[in-house]
C-alpha cells in the first residue's frame, strides 16, 4: 500500500510543482503576458479535451468549437439575461455543452470517420447559423460585449488564477479518464472496433460517452473564455475554429496527452508576437502548417518524443 | 416577428427566380468542389479562397478595361483562366506529392492554403469592400407579375444550365471526362493501363478550380466583395456536396438547388432566420441519407 | 443443447453463402465444422456472433433467439469469438489486449475513475500464463510472430469468460509446434475449464483429435453432423471433401 501511495505522490508531484509556479507568474510578468497565460490555459483546455475524441478516441470531430461556443454563450446569456448569480452560469456551461454533445452525438454516432465528422459540421453549422441570426437573444453577428464577470475574477490577475485553477483541475479530471478503463476501453474502440463489439463492448455508446466528456470540458473552456475576455462571438462557435483547434492538436501531436497544450501555446504566441510585427499572421500560421503536414505528421511533442524513444505507442495515423 | 404574412404567389414567383440565381453561383462553385473530391479525393477547402480570388480578379480587371461591356466580358473570361493557373501553380507544385496521405491531413493542407491566400488577397487588395458595378445592359430590372427583377440575375439563371450542360458534355462526351471518371472509381486500374493519372489529376483539378473562380467572378456584380467571403461560400459549397453525394456533379445541382430555394423561400417564412433553413435541410437530409441523396464516388 | 442453428440463410447480391446450416452444440462439447474453401463456415460463425444478420432462419443460445442482437449483446450472453485473419488491437500492448476483454466482462468498460492499470490485473496475467504469452506481455501486438497473434487472437476471447468459445480457424498459418500447443490448450480449456467449444479447420488431424462431433459443410449448406467416425466415413462426405485421404493440412486462404 505505501509503494503505490509513493508513486502516486511521484506522478502528482511534478504537476504540483508547475501549478505552484504558475501561482506566482503574476508577481512578475507584466498583465499583458498574464492575460496571455490565461488564454493559453482556456485554448489549450480546448485543445485538450478534443484531443480526448480525436485523438483517444480515434472520432473525426470536425466541429468541436460549437460545444466551446455554446458553453461562453451560456455563461454570457446567464450573467446578462438573467438575474440568477454568474457562479450558476459556470455551473451550466459545462451542462449545457454535455447535453448539446449528446444531441448531436446521439444523431452522428452511427456513422464512422468521414461521415460522422460531415455530419457534425452541418450539425454544428446550423448551431452557428442560428446564433448568428438571432439578434434578439445572442447579439447576432456582433456577439454580447462588456460582459460583467464577477468582481473576485475580473481583474486580470484574477481571471488568471481562475483559468489556471480551472485547467488545473480539469486535467487532472482529464488525465485520470484518459488512465480509467473507459480510457483504454475507448482507445480499443479506436484502434479496432469490430474486435471491441465482439468482446462485448457496446461501441456507439463509449463513443457517445467519450463526446459528451469533451463537449462538458470545452464547455467549461468557453466559460474560462469568457471571464478572460468579457465578450462572446458566433466566430467561436464558426468551422474555421474548429479546424484550428485541430491544428493545436495536430502541431503539439496528438497522442500525447498534454501536446495539444502545447500546441494551443504555440499558436497564441505566434499569433501574438507575429501580430505584434505585421497584421498578416494568418498567412505565417498557414505556412507552419504546411510545413507542419509536409515534415512533422507526429507534431511537435511527437517528433521529440520519438527523438529520445519514449514513445511507447507510436500509432500510424497515415492509413487509408 | 412575422411569419408567413409574406407568402403571395407574386412574391413567392420572385423569391423562386432569387433562389435560382443563387443556385446558379452555389452550382458552379459546388460542382468544382465535388469534381476534385470525387476524382482526386481531396477535400479541398481552399477553394473557397479560389472562389474569393475570382471575385476580386474580376474586380480589378473589370476596372482595368474601364468597366462597361468590355470590362464585364474581359474579366469574365479572364478571372477563371487566372484561378486555374494558380490552382495548376499550387497543385503542380504542392499537391501532387501529397496524394496518398489520409483524408484530414489534405483536409488540414487545403485549410493552410486558404489561410494563406486569405492574407495574399489582404496584400494585394487591401481590406476593404470592393463594388463591380455592372454594364448598362445588365443593370435595370425586367417586370415579373408586377415585382421588379434584376436584369443580371436573370442572366445567372441561363447561365446555370450551360454550365451544367457544359459540365456533363465533358464528363460525359469528352475522352478526358470519362478517364476522370474511371479514376474516380479506381485510380490504380487507370494508371495501368497506361493513362498518366498524374496528368489527368492536374487537369481535373485545373477545372474544378476553374469553377470556383467562374462562380466567384459571377457573383462579384451582386454583392460586396470582402475578406470572409471565402469563409462563408466553403461551409455552404461543402454541405451542398455532402447533401448531393461526393463527387457527383448531379448530387452538387440538386443540393444547390435546395440550398439557394430554402434560403430564398425561407425569408418569407421567417425572414431573419432565413439561412437557417438550408442547414435544417441538410441536416434532415443526412439524418436519412448519411452518404448524400445521390450516389457518392467514394 | 446450449446452441441450436436451424435452417440459417444468408446471401450475399444473390449468392448464397449459406443456403440451409444446421448445427447443434451441447453445453461440454467440442464440435468442429469442416467445410471445403468457400463452403460457408466464416459465414455461419458471423451470422452466430452477430456481425452478420441472417435472412432466415433461427439461432437459438441457451433458450433464446439470438437474431437480430448485436455483436456486443452477443458476447455479453455468454459466446466469445476468435477471427480467422488475426483481428486484434494491433497497436495496444498484448497486455491490454486481454485486459480490454476483461474489463468488459467485469463491466468495468464505463469506469471512468479508477485506474486501469491496476484493474483486471490477476484475471489477465492468469489468461496470459494459460496461453503462453506471459513473457510478451509488454510488447505491442503488432509486433508479435504471425503464430503468437493467433494464440493471442484466443486469449482476448478467453478474457470473456466465455461459456461457448468459438474458434475461427485458430491453427491457420501455425507451424506444427504452434499447432499442438494449440490443441493442447482447446483440450485444457475443454476438459479442465469445460467451456464449450465450436470451431472450424483445414487441420483435420487437428479435427479428428480433439472433435466430438463434426458438422460438415458444402455449398452453404450442412451435410451432416455426427460423430468423427461417422462422418469420416459417411460417402457423400468423402466425395464432397476429404477425397478419399486424410491428409493433414490443407492449403489456407
Amino acid at each position: 500500500m505505501s509503494d503505490s501511495s509513493r508513486s502516486a505522490w511521484k506522478d502528482f508531484v511534478p504537476g504540483l510543482a508547475v501549478f505552484v509556479i504558475f501561482l506566482f507568474v503574476p508577481s512578475f510578468l507584466p498583465r499583458f503576458h498574464v492575460y496571455l497565460l490565461g488564454l493559453i490555459f482556456t485554448t489549450g483546455l480546448l485543445a485538450v479535451s478534443l484531443n480526448l475524441v480525436l485523438g483517444l478516441g480515434g472520432m473525426y470531430q470536425f466541429h468541436h468549437a460549437v460545444f466551446y461556443g455554446i458553453g461562453a454563450y451560456t455563461v454570457a446569456l446567464v450573467i446578462t439575461k438573467t438575474a440568477l448569480s454568474p457562479w450558476i452560469g459556470f455551473l451550466l456551461a459545462p451542462l449545457v455543452s454535455a447535453l448539446l454533445s449528446l444531441a448531436i452525438g446521439l444523431i452522428c454516432v452511427r456513422l464512422s470517420k468521414l461521415y460522422f465528422g460531415m455530419l457534425q459540421i452541418s450539425l454544428g453549422s446550423l448551431v452557428w447559423a442560428v446564433v448568428f441570426r438571432w439578434y434578439s437573444f445572442t447579439g447576432g453577428d456582433d456577439g454580447i460585449h462588456g460582459i460583467s464577470v464577477p468582481d473576485i475574477i475580473s481583474s486580470t490577475s484574477g481571471a488568471y488564477y481562475f483559468s489556471l485553477v480551472l485547467t488545473g483541475l480539469c486535467l487532472v479530471v482529464m488525465q485520470r479518464i484518459v488512465n480509467s478503463p473507459f480510457g483504454r476501453s475507448f482507445q480499443a474502440v479506436r484502434d479496432n472496433p469490430v474486435r471491441s463489439e465482439a468482446v462485448g463492448i457496446n461501441v456507439k455508446r463509449v463513443q457517445l460517452t467519450g463526446m459528451v466528456i469533451s463537449g462538458a470540458f470545452a464547455g467549461i473552456a468557453g466559460s474560462m473564455f469568457v471571464v478572460i475576455e468579457g465578450s462572446v462571438f458566433p466566430e467561436l462557435m464558426f468551422w474555421t475554429l474548429s479546424l484550428e483547434i485541430i491544428i493545436m492538436c495536430l502541431l503539439g501531436g496528438w497522442f500525447t496527452f498534454l501536446g495539444p497544450m502545447l500546441g494551443a501555446a504555440i499558436i497564441v504566441l505566434l499569433r501574438t508576437f507575429v501580430g505584434i510585427y505585421t497584421e498578416y499572421w494568418t498567412i505565417i500560421l498557414g505556412i507552419v502548417l504546411m510545413l507542419l503536414i509536409l515534415f512533422l505528421p507526429q507534431g511537435v511533442l511527437g517528433y521529440f518524443l520519438e527523438k529520445f524513444d519514449r514513445g511507447g505507442m507510436k500509432p500510424v495515423r497515415e492509413e487509408k | 416577428m412575422d411569419f408567413a404574412s409574406n407568402i403571395t404567389i407574386p412574391a413567392l414567383f420572385q423569391q423562386t427566380l432569387v433562389g435560382l440565381s443563387r443556385t446558379t453561383i452555389l452550382f458552379i462553385v459546388a460542382s468544382g468542389l465535388s469534381l476534385i473530391l470525387g476524382v482526386l479525393r481531396i477535400p479541398n477547402v481552399a477553394h473557397g479562397s479560389l472562389y474569393m480570388i475570382g471575385a476580386f480578379i474580376m474586380y480589378s480587371v473589370n476596372l482595368f478595361f474601364g468597366g462597361g461591356q468590355a470590362g464585364f466580358w474581359m474579366a469574365v473570361l479572364i478571372s477563371p483562366v487566372a484561378v486555374a493557373l494558380i490552382s495548376l501553380a499550387v497543385e503542380r507544385g504542392l499537391f501532387q506529392h501529397l496524394y496518398e496521405r489520409e483524408h484530414l491531413m489534405l483536409l488540414l493542407f487545403t485549410f493552410s492554403i486558404t489561410l494563406v491566400f486569405g492574407d495574399l488577397v489582404k496584400m494585394v487588395w487591401g481590406s476593404d469592400y470592393r463594388c463591380v458595378d455592372l454594364p448598362a445592359s445588365f443593370q435595370g430590372f425586367f417586370t415579373i407579375f408586377g415585382f421588379p427583377f434584376p436584369r443580371y440575375n436573370l442572366f445567372l439563371i441561363i447561365i446555370g444550365p450551360v454550365v451544367a450542360f457544359g459540365l456533363w458534355f465533358l464528363t460525359n462526351k469528352t475522352r478526358i471526362g470519362k478517364i476522370a471518371r474511371a479514376a474516380a472509381v479506381d485510380r490504380e486500374m487507370v494508371g495501368a493501363i497506361g493513362i498518366n493519372v498524374s496528368l489527368v489529376f492536374a487537369a481535373v483539378f485545373v477545372i474544378g478550380c476553374f469553377l470556383a473562380g467562374l462562380g466567384g467572378a459571377l457573383v462579384a456584380p451582386t454583392q460586396n466583395i470582402r475578406q470572409g467571403m471565402d469563409h462563408a461560400i466553403i461551409i455552404e459549397a461543402f454541405l451542398i456536396v455532402i447533401m448531393g453525394g461526393l463527387g457527383n456533379i448531379w448530387g452538387a445541382l440538386l443540393g444547390a438547388l435546395i440550398f439557394g430555394l430554402t434560403d430564398s423561400i425561407g425569408v418569407l417564412v421567417l425572414p431573419q432566420f432565413a439561412i437557417v433553413f438550408p442547414y435544417v435541410v441538410v441536416v434532415i437530409a443526412l439524418f436519412f441519407r448519411p452518404k448524400g441523396l445521390l450516389k457518392s464516388t467514394w | 443443447m446450449m446452441l441450436q442453428v436451424e435452417s440459417l440463410r444468408k446471401s450475399f447480391d444473390g449468392f448464397a453463402a449459406v443456403s440451409d446450416a444446421q448445427l447443434g452444440v451441447k453445453k461440454g462439447e467440442v464440435v468442429a465444422v469442416i467445410g471445403p474453401n468457400g463452403a460457408g463456415k466464416t459465414t455461419l460463425f458471423n451470422l452466430i456472433t452477430g456481425q452478420l444478420k441472417a435472412d432466415g432462419g433461427r439461432i437459438i443460445f441457451k433458450g433464446q433467439n439470438l437474431a437480430g442482437m448485436s455483436p456486443y449483446e452477443i458476447c455479453r450472453r455468454g459466446i466469445s469469438r476468435s477471427f480467422q485473419v488475426v483481428n486484434i488491437f494491433s497497436r495496444l500492448t498484448v497486455f491490454e489486449n486481454v485486459r480490454v476483454a476483461v474489463m468488459s466482462y467485469n463491466k468495468s468498460t464505463f469506469n471512468l475513475f479508477s485506474k486501469a492499470k491496476d484493474t483486471a490485473v490477476s484475471e489477465t496475467e492468469n489468461i496470459l500464463k494459460s496461453v503462453g504469452l506471459s513473457g510478451k506481455a509488454g510488447r505491442i501486438s503488432g509486433s508479435l510472430s504471425h503464430g503468437d497473434q493467433k494464440v493471442l487472437e484466443m486469449a482476448v476471447a478467453l478474457g470473456n469468460r466465455p461459456e461457448l468459445l468459438i474458434l475461427d480457424e485458430p491453427t491457420a498459418g501455425m507451424s506444427p509446434e504452434e499447432t499442438r500447443n494449440a490443441l493442447e490448450l482447446m483440450k485444457l480449456l475443454s476438459r479442465d475449464r469445460g467451456i464449450t467449444i465450436l470451431f472450424c479447420e483445414h487441420d483435420m488431424e487437428l479435427v479428428f483429435s480433439i472433435a466430438n462431433r463434426i458438422m460438415v459443410m458444402q455449398h452453404g449448406r450442412t451435410i451432416i453432423q455426427e460423430a468423427p467416425d461417422v462422418v469420416r466415413n459417411d460417402s457423400r462426405v468423402q466425395e464432397a471433401y476429404l477425397g478419399g485421404s486424410d491428409e493433414g493440412i490443407c492449403c489456407d486462404s
